[in-house]
């Protein structure tokens, strides 16, 4: 037994990116789980906030997130910019990490057309600009100082999206989705948004709880569950829904390895 | 010594010192002082971009130049700056030619190149961390065992499929899986974190103050 | 080869060159890991360029003529002075006007927007009233806990005073809290993580139909054939 034990404990690591890579691979092999997930109270906060805002309402969306965390955050815009849209809200998109902006582009561009929605009438993209501390503060300001001109060149002051907006106290309600530095936290230090919700990767949502007790946030939409509770909402399965299958093999995957290693460490103790 | 040490405190003084009241006077010159300057650091960020990617640049284009061992890859990195920023200046920039959703050279690099580069590059710490709980997430004392405790709840709380085993094995107790995860991010995690972050927060603000007084150097290189 | 098909197959092989550090380091994974630099600073550079450096800067300074764009201008030359050991003193000017500026914005905003927000949502009455009286329910107990919680995670991390007599248990309680907090952060970073994962195996999925002509299965069948050929000439040698 301690024999067996120590063995397990000894293992090569790669049998363990082996079982990995099994469990990551085995929802595609079976098809989908069919599991029902519940939506929690944090995440029906930012879909009725939505719900509650009046028809033609501005609604900015921070894309501030890069290749590394697409899984999780670009399902998350979809989601968001499809109920946007579905509500006939103007959108104002952005992103504030460079690498993210053709993701942000690809993400407005491709639901616009689904909805049919017209450019600087429906929705804009102003981009991505240097400085994330300074653009956030200076929205707050002047949005027509801080982006003179959209992500495509146009000027800005004069298009109809943007019309009754001069800072950012003029819209309603904005969400930030965040990989991390600059984030939801530069947004409620140095922003000054009306209302605010926040989604972000997993690793940074725990630290986010903190904003959502203080009312900072009225919203949060953490990680690729977070998105799959907005999907599931919107009733429109996307990737994340897709992704939970995976989510729930390799997390049982891994329960099942702390129990064992756990189990096989103290069958070691005892006994030595 | 004067303009090399006094002169730049004496700015960072000034203005700090400026900018900490404007919060405070809401009159529209204040205001507009803020938005003006704000716009400039905006542009200036630029500029320290560019400073920024062309140091990265310069200690690969040392290695190419010294033949260093594995020079060649540093070299793959100048294939890769200069080809992107070939296709970027052809394709202007944009990731659609046109009114249609067709991608231009530059949005097929970001989509096929780097979005599953850098996605892969990240998605390793799945491997590494599977491994890694393996090895070291034992119950050894009060603090480790709590910690493996609130780590297995809010896995099982967090994936369907945790909630349906929880559910068959456990489902006699009042609480679901979800609603113990959301219990513990929600009060003791949040109460963990708000700590963690009110401490950074006084040193952020800490750290401002060094840098108004003149302690905090560290923004002028060596010999600051 | 269509676009759409290239694409397939330079991302499967890209993806699968990272993967293969999973076996060993090796070349393959060498080359991704350095065009993934080089590609990202080449994307920067480009939306610098176009999204920035052209639209805000070049057209309105030199051919609309802001000239108040010459200040900025003027700070930005100063931090290429870093390019010239011999004039790169210049830059603390700038940086010191930079650092200058994040620091007065900085104290106001993080007094008001933060510590003053994160306190008051701390301190909340422990009980509640209603009509039959004061009540100490499940909401109160979770209320006291975020208060005590925070006190004690704040005291382990004030080293000024020495741990020892009333201040040692709060510590300590402060370190408990901080672990069931890592915990969840830990649950959470095996979501994030496996995200990144399904991410990069739903393309390989995909890549491995008949549309895309195979990709990722022959690729990653030529990468175990190399692996598999320098393994046995290796095992060669040692003989």
């Amino acid at each position: 037994m301690r024999k067996l034990a120590d063995k397990v404990l000894s293992m090569d690591r790669r049998v363990i990116y082996l079982l990995m890579a099994a469990a990551a691979l085995l929802p595609f092999v079976t098809g989908p789980l069919g599991l029902p997930s519940r939506v929690s109270p944090e995440v029906k906060a930012v879909y009725d906030r939505i719900e509650s805002l009046p028809e033609g309402s501005p609604f900015l969306i921070s894309m501030d997130f890069d290749p590394a965390s697409k899984p999780e955050l670009y399902p998350m815009a979809e989601a968001l910019v499809r109920h946007a849209f579905r509500k006939n809200l103007r959108i104002i998109g952005m992103n504030l990490w460079v690498t993210g902006s053709g993701m942000a582009e690809k993400i407005l561009s491709d639901v616009a057309e689904e909805y049919g929605k017209e450019y600087g009438k429906d929705y804009v993209y102003l981009g991505w600009a240097p400085g994330a501390t300074n653009v956030i503060l200076g929205l707050g300001q002047d949005i027509y100082k801080t982006y003179p001109k959209d992500y495509y060149g146009n000027e800005t002051s004069g298009m109809s999206v943007l019309e009754g907006v001069r800072t950012l106290k003029d819209i309603p309600f904005m969400v930030d989705l965040a990989a991390g530095d600059p984030g939801i936290e530069t947004w409620v230090v140095y922003g000054k948004a009306k209302s605010m919700a926040g989604g972000c990767t997993a690793v940074i949502a725990p630290g986010m709880y903190a904003f959502l007790n203080s009312g900072q946030l009225v919203g949060l939409i953490g990680g690729m569950r977070g998105a799959a509770e907005y999907e599931l909402l919107l009733k429109e399965m996307g990737k994340a829904t897709v992704g939970m299958d995976i989510q729930s093999t390799t997390h049982v995957l891994i329960l099942g390895l702390i129990l064992l290693s756990n189990f096989a460490f103290f069958s070691t103790r005892r006994r030595g | 010594m004067f303009l090399r040490q006094y002169v730049p405190m004496a700015i960072a003084f000034v203005i700090g010192v400026a900018f900490a009241v404007q919060y405070y006077v809401p009159h529209p010159a204040s205001e507009g002082l803020l938005t003006t300057v704000n716009d400039w650091l905006i542009v200036v960020s630029g500029f320290s971009m560019v400073l920024g990617l062309a140091s990265l640049m310069g200690s690969h284009w040392a290695k190419v130049r010294r033949a260093v061992p594995g020079w060649g890859y540093s070299l793959v990195v100048f294939l890769g700056i200069l080809g992107t920023l070939a296709v970027g200046i052809v394709s202007k920039g944009k990731m659609f030619a046109g009114e249609g959703l067709t991608l231009t050279a530059l949005g097929w690099v970001y989509d096929n190149m780097l979005v599953p580069l850098q996605g892969t590059v990240f998605s390793l710490l799945a491997f590494f961390m599977a491994s890694a709980t393996f090895r070291t997430f034992r119950a050894r004392n009060l603090e480790a065992g709590l910690l493996l405790t609130a780590a297995f709840l809010v896995m099982l709380g967090h994936v369907p499929l945790g909630e349906y085993i929880w559910d068959k094995l456990l489902g006699f107790l009042p609480s679901k899986a979800d609603q113990v995860m959301g219990w513990i991010m929600n009060v003791p995690n949040m109460a963990a974190k708000r700590g963690i972050l009110l401490g950074v927060g006084l040193g952020a603000i800490a750290t401002s103050l060094k840098i108004i007084f003149g302690i905090e150097r560290a923004y002028m290189g060596e010999g600051g | 080869m269509s676009p759409e098909l290239l694409g397939a197959w330079v991302a499967a092989g890209l993806t699968l060159a990272i993967f293969s550090f999973l076996y060993r380091d090796n070349p393959f994974f060498k080359f991704g890991e350095h065009l993934y630099i080089g590609i990202s600073v080449g994307y920067s550079l480009t939306l610098l360029i176009f999204n920035f450096m052209i639209p805000k800067w070049w057209t309105p300074l030199f051919r609309e003529g802001r000239m108040s764009l010459l200040v900025p201008t003027v700070l930005g030359l100063l931090i290429w002075t870093r390019f010239f050991p011999r004039f790169s003193w210049l830059s603390r000017w700038a940086f010191a006007f930079i650092v200058g500026f994040g620091a007065g914005i900085t104290i106001p905003r993080m007094i008001s927007n933060f510590i003053f927000r994160q306190v008051e949502s701390t301190a909340v009455p422990l009980v509640s009233r209603g009509p039959g009286g004061v009540s100490f329910g499940w909401e109160d107990l979770s209320n006291f806990l975020i208060a005590f919680g925070v006190l004690s995670v704040l005291t382990y991390f004030f080293f000024s005073v020495e741990h020892k007599g009333p201040i040692r248990p709060l510590a300590r309680a402060g370190v408990l809290f901080l672990m069931v907090s890592f915990g969840a952060s830990f649950g959470y970073t095996v979501m994030a993580r496996v995200s990144l994962l399904f991410g990069r195996m739903y393309d390989l999925v995909e890549y491995s139909s008949r549309g895309y002509g195979y990709a990722t299965l022959i690729l990653l069948g030529i990468m175990v054939a190399v692996f598999s050929a320098q393994a046995l000439s290796k095992r060669r040698e040692g003989e």
